[in-house]
């Protein structure tokens, strides 16, 4: 019996896992992009997700979101690149977030709607790599739970996370709108 | 929240939302991806020959059975583990921390991983530690000690070892612990649980050697 599920299960667990898998590339590529800022490093980290999920399909627990965990193991896969890019051995925190308080200026929200495409873009890039992917989740439509899993927080962070990253966002926006 | 912060929220979704571009994956990577899930598919060609056969159906499932074994070198698991150790080995600065001893490197783990590495080879003289730092192994955080024997360098990688492709070969002892001992592109590798962790040892030290490290290792 052990040997038959052996023989049987990686390639059926891979094969059925990959193809739901091919539904979320577009939304994995578009995450990739915003985490790398390179197309073709962008299309090499889709891939390298799909190779590692494909390997790990067993551990898909089936029922529960394949989306987000996908986007975990891309995440996963970027921080690792980026760790062993990293020059110094030992490192102070990359990631420190930009804290801004909520602005008291909230009339200036009609400039927004002058920016133009590439400038949210630019501003979205310039926000550290834990802010940016909570925005970017945020968009996806992941419940705050699933954003914790991706992000490998608690739950209850999600919520002030987001809020901080959305009045960097909205900060930065408002010096290209000037 | 005041209206105008409500309206400043909602200007900032409607931007996201309208304006944020999304750029779509190319073909060319759709066309590869697709191509590494067919990949995935087993031989539909064994299946159509034993209903066929008849009588010899019990004959070719037993074949079937063993072509579809995965060699050694094909599992997931050790495939992985040996790409960590090439990793480390190309690496710049393959540690994130440096050794200044296990009680300084252990402790660094702390909050950078969700389960406690046990690792009993403490400031043995005939294994240095290099360092340690995080890397992952398939979908999961892992910890990776990196040693030195005279030239050789050897990756120590611990992981929760949950419902992972583990290795089916003939029992390599290390002392009382179980283990698989096995080859790829060369690399020896070690691989065995203690509790509910996974460790693998992998490097060009022969196999001999790293069993030394390996029973050390899995000592209680």
């Amino acid at each position: 019996m052990g040997a038959k599920l052996r023989v049987m299960g990686p390639d059926k667990a891979g094969e059925a896992l990959g193809r739901e898998a091919l539904q979320h590339v577009d939304a994995l590529y578009a995450y990739a992009h915003y985490l790398t800022r390179d197309a073709q490093r962008a299309q090499d980290l889709v891939q390298e997700t799909f190779a590692r999920s494909l390997a790990s399909a067993r551990s898909f627990t089936p029922g529960t979101a394949l989306k987000a965990w996908l986007f975990r193991i891309q995440r996963n896969v970027f921080l690792d690149q980026r760790r062993r890019e990293t020059k110094s051995p030992v490192r102070g925190e990359l990631d420190a977030e930009i804290v801004i308080g909520v602005s008291k200026d909230d009339a200036d929200y009609d400039h927004l709607r002058g920016i133009v495409a590439s400038e949210i873009e630019a501003a979205l890039s310039a926000l550290p790599e834990p802010q940016r992917s909570v925005v970017l989740l945020d968009l996806e439509g992941f419940s705050e739970s699933e954003m914790a899993d991706v992000l490998g927080c608690a739950p209850g962070t999600i919520k002030s996370r987001l809020a901080r990253a959305r009045a960097a966002l909205r900060e930065l926006l408002k010096e290209y709108a000037r | 929240m005041s209206t105008r912060q409500d309206e400043a929220e909602r200007a900032l979704t409607e931007l996201l939302a309208e304006r944020l571009p999304r750029p779509r994956a190319p073909e060319a990577l759709h066309a590869r991806l697709s191509e590494l899930v067919v990949k995935q598919r087993p031989s539909q060609r064994w299946p159509g020959v034993l209903a066929g056969l008849g009588a010899f159906a019990a004959a070719a499932a037993v074949l079937l059975m063993i072509s579809r074994t995965p060699a050694p070198s094909e599992n997931p698991l050790l495939r992985e583990v040996v790409n960590d150790h090439l990793r480390v080995l190309y690496a710049q600065h393959p540690v994130e921390i440096e050794s200044g001893g296990i009680h300084q490197v252990k402790p660094w783990f702390s909050g950078r991983l969700d389960f406690a590495p046990r690792v009993t080879v403490e400031d043995d003289p005939e294994w240095p530690l290099v360092g340690g730092s995080i890397s992952y192994v398939l979908d999961r955080k892992a910890a990776t000690f990196v040693y030195t024997r005279r030239l050789h360098t050897i990756s120590l990688f611990v992981f929760p070892d949950g419902e992972l492709p583990w290795p089916q070969t003939s029992p390599h002892m290390l002392g009382d612990v179980q283990a698989q001992a096995m080859t790829a592109r060369g690399y020896n590798v070690l691989l065995f649980k203690r509790q509910d962790l996974g460790y693998a040892l992998v490097s060009d030290l022969s196999m001999r050697e790293l069993s030394l490290l390996g029973e050390k290792l899995a000592a209680p």
